[in-house]
């Protein structure tokens, strides 16, 4: 689904396999928050859990919460998968372009993400300020929902810049230069005896 | 001469299609425009949660319909769903099960049950891909994990590659049919379907896909005179019982509590996550810091990538109901036939198509709003459709180009991709005919839910 995690590559070994490496290096800032926020979401499910098994009674109010923490998951967390450029996209084409093609649809797609995002970032904003409402069973404007969402757009733009400007200088996306790579392999093919 | 003039032609094609879209616009075939221009994005590869969402954005601009905020409206307020919660804990239950260490547990059980026929290991490797089902809602983590352990007993057994792949490919497909699964989840979300009416239909799907792929070992065993790989022993039976015991009640916790009402869907994936992390803490003692932050990350990560995807299906799927799209498409499937067998039978080559190109996530937020409508109007159940659906796009994980259990396979297994695709080849007919069959005879999805909620 996403980038194949270093761990699944071998795990025939899994028993005498070394734990896996978390660099700090390699993580971002939204990689943290995400991380926090994640398991106060798992805390409040939890929590929701007990109550309604043991205590026999549901509290309204974790419901609303434990949504609104999904919420921020997927968002902050958005953050993350462009940074790491692991949306689910469809791949198969680039086989059957050439590689100047895979180069140019690359930019295009990287200029393309950047405006979707500050737009989207900037649209989020608009929003926030038109929203009045109070959120449902606890006394917090809704629009600060918006807010957060509006900055984790932000995010994600400025994201899909430093994305662009890694794919401007190694010449394309990894897609791209992996159709280029292909193309070159089928061209010298051709011509070798 | 045809390899070196394709990829221009291609080339010409794409700036063909963009230039279509921009006249679509330019003319007002405004609901037209919006159709290529997500198919075209989605072809040239950007994002599919973007190649939605900036579509019906660009549609949202040109047309003035509505303002533009509504469509982050929408798309915030298509995440902001209940059941959407059992998604992230479900994938964490299913990594921390295989982080923790007991798949090794399940197959040795899995083994001393079935090990004893003909082909034994073939028949051992559907009996733990049914058990880890209940416990795991992804056919690729069922192929990376269980997958990988089910292979190399294979091989070391003297079986050969190619028929070790076919087996734990085909079967790894179990996973997302018997529940937990994370397409039900994803199916009933945009359906406004019970996620827990889903869950219970599958069960009967699944365990029929777990015989038709036995029978079609037990074939393979008779005709090749594969031999026992192990002897019945009751004592052998009863140890490794005794030693996967507390793994095996992950999924009788997890199927039981759904299938008695006990658990609503997010419920039961709390309750898996907790019961994990008491194995891996508590009991078996494998689980360490940097592996639960590997995890969580891992967890994170996956749930992001659906739930951006799901936002950007809302919008897409709002503009399509409130342009009446989808009633027209109705229409003109009306026009066509009206006959229920012949309509499935469209349906179900539809999404057996889409199931070549396209990931599973990707096909159900798209074409759930598409085609349900058509479905349920020849009288189809929304909860039966989702079985016909999530067990065609399953088969699709199977099928070249964009064959997610077949690659991982292929990674783990280190047998190239189209050998990979040619080994599981005979294994879709078993699954092609469950699938006729559970499309035609609804009882077998709709008797377990109708029995517990209706």
């Amino acid at each position: 689904m996403s980038e194949p995690s270093p761990d699944t590559g071998n795990l025939i070994t899994v028993e005498e396999e070394d734990e896996p490496h978390i660099r700090l290096r390699d993580m971002g800032v939204e990689d943290v928050i995400v991380l926090a926020v994640f398991w106060v979401l798992a805390l409040n499910i939890f929590v929701q859990f007990f109550t309604r098994y043991a205590l026999n009674s549901s509290l309204a109010w974790t419901e609303e919460i434990a949504r609104y923490l999904l919420m921020t998951v997927g968002f902050v967390g958005s953050i993350m998968v462009v940074r790491k450029n692991t949306h689910i996209m469809v791949e198969f084409f680039y086989r059957y372009i050439p590689g100047l093609t895979a180069r140019v649809l690359s930019v295009l797609i990287d200029l393309g993400r950047i405006a979707f995002f500050s737009m989207t970032a900037w649209i989020c904003f608009k929003l926030a300020g038109r929203t009045h409402q109070m959120m449902v069973s606890i006394d917090f404007p809704k629009s600060w929902l918006y807010y957060m969402i509006s900055v984790c757009l932000a995010a994600m733009a400025i994201r899909a810049v430093q994305v662009a400007i890694r794919h401007f200088r190694q010449g394309g996306s990894d897609m791209a230069l992996a159709a280029v790579a292909r193309r070159r392999e089928v061209e010298s093919g051709t011509q070798g005896p | 001469m045809t390899r070196k003039f394709a990829p221009r032609l291609n080339t010409l094609l794409i700036i063909i299609a963009g230039l279509s879209a921009g006249a679509l616009a330019w003319e007002g075939h405004h609901v037209s425009f919006l159709f290529v221009s997500v198919f075209l994005m989605l072809i040239v590869g950007v994002p599919v949660a973007i190649s939605l969402a900036a579509s019906s954005l660009l549609f949202v601009l040109i047309t003035g319909q509505v303002p533009d905020f509504v469509v982050v409206h929408r798309m915030v307020n298509g995440v902001d769903s209940f059941p959407l919660l059992a998604i992230p804990f479900f994938i964490l239950a299913g990594s921390l099960m295989n982080a923790v260490g007991i798949t090794d547990r399940i197959f040795a059980f899995a083994t001393a049950c079935v090990g004893w026929l003909h082909g034994g290991l073939g028949h051992v490797n559907i009996g733990a891909s049914v058990i880890f089902a209940g416990m795991s809602g992804a056919a690729v983590a069922d192929a990376g994990g269980l997958g990988t352990i089910e292979i190399k007993a294979m091989r070391d057994a003297g079986y050969d590659a190619d028929f070790s792949v076919g087996v734990t490919a085909a079967s790894s497909t179990i996973g997302p049919i018997i529940p937990p699964s994370l397409p039900m989840v994803i199916y009933g979300v945009m359906a406004s379907a019970s996620v827990g009416q889903l869950f219970a239909a599958g069960f009967i799907p699944g365990l029929l896909m777990a015989g038709a792929l036995m029978l079609m070992v037990a074939w393979f065993a008779h005709r090749r005179n594969y031999p026992r790989d192990a002897t019945f022993s009751v004592a052998t039976l009863g140890r490794t019982f005794l030693r996967a015991f507390l793994s095996l009640m992950t999924p009788v916790i997890i199927v039981g509590g759904i299938l008695t009402g006990a658990f609503t869907p997010t419920e039961a994936a709390t309750a898996a996550v907790i019961y994990a992390l008491f194995l891996g803490l508590v009991v078996y003692r494998t689980l360490t810091w940097r592996r639960f932050i590997a995890v969580s990350m891992e967890t994170i990560e996956t749930t992001a990538i659906i739930l951006l995807i799901v936002a950007g299906a809302s919008i897409f799927a709002w503009l399509l109901t409130s342009n009446r799209v989808t009633e027209q498409l109705t229409a003109l499937i009306g026009d066509v036939t009206t006959n229920k067998i012949l309509v499935l039978l469209i349906l179900n080559v539809i999404l057996f198509i889409v199931g070549f190109f396209m990931e599973t996530v990707a096909a159900i937020t798209i074409l759930v709003p598409v085609l349900l409508p058509i479905a349920t109007s020849v009288g189809v159940d929304p909860v039966h459709f989702g079985v016909i659906m999530v067990l065609n796009l399953m088969i699709g994980l199977l099928t070249p180009p964009v064959g997610m259990v077949l690659y991982v396979l292929s990674r783990v297994s280190g047998v190239p991709f189209e050998r990979c695709t040619k080994a599981t080849l005979p294994f879709l007919i078993p699954l092609v005919a469950v699938l006729l069959l559970v499309t035609y005879v609804p009882v077998f999805s709709m008797w377990l839910p109708t029995l517990i909620y209706r």
